[in-house]
């Protein structure tokens, strides 16, 4: 397996289990009527969450060869997966066009 | 004239405050950000956490649990052997893993001195 797709999956595992506690931080940021000193504190302990559970951080990847780019959402293939897979007719609905 | 637009604006603001209370709405005529933006927004992690099928990333853990519940049928991790054998294959060839002091780094160390 991808040694790439491995790293997002455990990013998006983390980016799962922190988010309620960030949009939480992130709720307090974003709100001027409370303190400014509790908004830049909240702010603080956001900048202070591991990298990993940031949800920027999360890609999707193909899911046959773990490329980054050129990945349709609907299907979760790369686009020459995709085709291959087409092609095989293992994508139910997908056709080839012709006209 | 100048007294009347005032009353006038005053009584606006309590009319929009008693129709923002009727209508449930939020009475706020300076436009201050509450944040609350960030409360209405759906979470993503349950789409998130779904992406890849649940199996991926526990293939080596799965054929273990299998492997250790029936050892009569003597399963091997493929890919894994292949690995092995690709490495002995390189190194049969001179083109392994250099050893601890011999990698380029080292040698741009020592070349210094």
């Amino acid at each position: 397996m991808h040694a790439r797709i491995l790293r997002d999956l455990r990013n998006r595992t983390a980016v799962a289990a922190f988010e309620v506690q960030r949009q939480a931080y992130r709720h307090i940021t974003r709100n001027e009527q409370l303190p400014a000193r509790i908004r830049h504190q909240a702010q603080l302990a956001l900048n202070a969450f591991p990298h990993q559970t940031r949800p920027g951080n999360v890609k999707n990847r193909c899911l046959e060869t773990g490329r980054g780019r050129g990945v349709f959402r609907d299907f979760r293939l790369c686009r020459y997966q995709f085709r291959l897979k087409a092609l095989r007719g293992e994508l139910p609905g997908v056709m080839k066009s012709t006209w | 004239m100048a007294a009347t637009t005032h009353v006038a604006k005053a009584r606006l603001a309590t009319l929009a405050q008693l129709t923002a209370r009727l209508f449930d709405n939020v009475y706020n005529p300076t436009g201050v950000r509450t944040g609350n933006k960030v409360l209405r927004q759906r979470l993503i992690g349950p789409a998130v956490s779904t992406y890849y099928p649940d199996w991926y990333g526990k293939e080596p853990r799965i054929l273990r649990k299998i492997s250790r519940a029936f050892p009569e049928l003597e399963l091997v991790n493929v890919a894994n052997e292949e690995r092995i054998d690709e490495l002995e294959r390189r190194k049969r060839r001179g083109k392994g893993a250099p050893k601890k002091g011999e990698g380029k780094r080292a040698q741009l160390g020592k070349k210094k001195k």
